[in-house]
């Protein structure tokens, strides 16, 4: 048990107060009903999608992308930066510390800033293993189109926010 | 149980990259990979239930005139803040995350919100924040990080409902059984 997992779980559990509460044990039926249909819809193909993110984490070079980002600087940097944190595989427990790999080796705050911000919203693949299987293909493109500038927008913005409060690391 | 072609998808993608994966590493990598799904698979299941009962039970409490009120295609900026704030309180992971952005879409949330709160949830959320870059990255860069990416749900959301106006880009109505 770890803090996040009892925390959403509290959720469920007061959430389901407030159904009981309002609609009985009817309205908790109905809930776990469609909570269940979308359960099966993911019963084949998520454990194909996280087995494909298992296999990319072999298959994509992160040590080569590591010098690829290196003390990089302006916007080239981070919008190379940004692409490479979007194809850092795995979750915050592989991305973090890769991300110290780079932060050691001397990239400036903004490519650090665009590096998290493009493993935060492009995550090829959590869009893999999660996303696609629950959301669909359409909704992906929608949410990458509307957030290719972001990461760019984070290392610029950040860029500022060093400039105004010295703030370094 | 019906096998959709998403399903299909996903079969040629796992044989793909299992092949790559053979093919560059041997079978001790693919041995690997496999373990570590199933691990992944078991430890992600106590969150994805989670998060599907709590996106089931929330479509119980909020109304679908509600939702399309507050987050749907017209509830203006304010609709772009309350997603975001939703997303960046969200606990969890993806597992959580998808399913609840899953039901304010059955809901009657407009594209731009819901691309709104996703953002919020992966680029503000708490959970990961607290969790992983503070330890790993430090107080100072995580302040930067956190100020850079505040505006940024907001402006995500507000780009999502300019692209809709292109067919391409323009969400079907939720395949309420994902067929």
């Amino acid at each position: 048990m770890n803090g996040p997992l009892i925390l959403v779980w509290v959720a469920v559990i007061v959430l389901a107060v407030l159904v009981w509460r309002r609609e009985g044990e009817a309205g908790l039926r109905a809930g776990g009903r469609s909570a269940l249909d979308i359960a099966r819809t993911l019963v084949i193909r998520l454990p194909l999608a996280l087995l494909t993110a298992s296999f990319l984490i072999h298959i994509i070079p992160v040590e080569a992308m590591t010098r690829l980002v290196g003390p990089a600087s302006g916007l080239v940097g981070i919008i190379t930066a940004s692409l490479v944190g979007g194809l850092l595989p795995g979750g915050p427990m592989t991305s973090f510390p890769i991300a110290i790999v780079f932060l050691q080796s001397g990239a400036g705050v903004p490519q650090m800033v665009a590096l998290v911000a493009g493993w935060s919203v492009f995550a090829l693949h959590r869009m893999l293993a999660y996303e696609a299987p629950i959301m669909g293909w359409k909704f992906i493109a929608l949410r990458m189109g509307a957030s290719l500038v972001l990461p760019v927008l984070a290392g610029l913005a950040a860029g500022g926010v060093v400039a105004v409060t010295g703030l370094s690391y | 149980m019906k096998i959709a072609r998403t399903d299909i998808v996903f079969a040629v993608l796992a044989g793909v990259t299992g092949a790559m994966t053979y093919a560059r590493f041997g079978s001790g990598a693919v041995v690997d990979a496999l373990g570590r799904a199933g691990a992944l698979f078991l430890q992600i299941l106590p969150q994805l239930a989670a998060g599907l009962l709590i996106g089931g039970l929330v479509t119980r409490l909020v109304s679908r005139e509600k939702v399309a009120k507050w987050l749907g295609g017209s509830s203006g900026i304010t609709g772009l803040l309350l997603a975001s704030l939703a997303g960046l309180l969200t606990p969890g992971g993806p597992f959580t995350s998808f399913p609840m952005v899953y039901a304010l879409w059955i809901a009657g949330a407009d594209a731009g919100a819901l691309i709104a709160f996703i953002s919020a949830w992966s680029l503000l959320g708490f959970n990961r924040l607290i969790v992983w870059e503070l330890p790993l990255l430090g107080v100072e860069f995580t302040v930067v990080r956190y100020l850079a990416c505040l505006p940024l749900p907001i402006i995500a959301g507000l780009i999502a409902r300019w692209l809709g106006r292109w067919p391409v880009f323009r969400l079907a109505e939720p395949e309420d059984r994902g067929a």
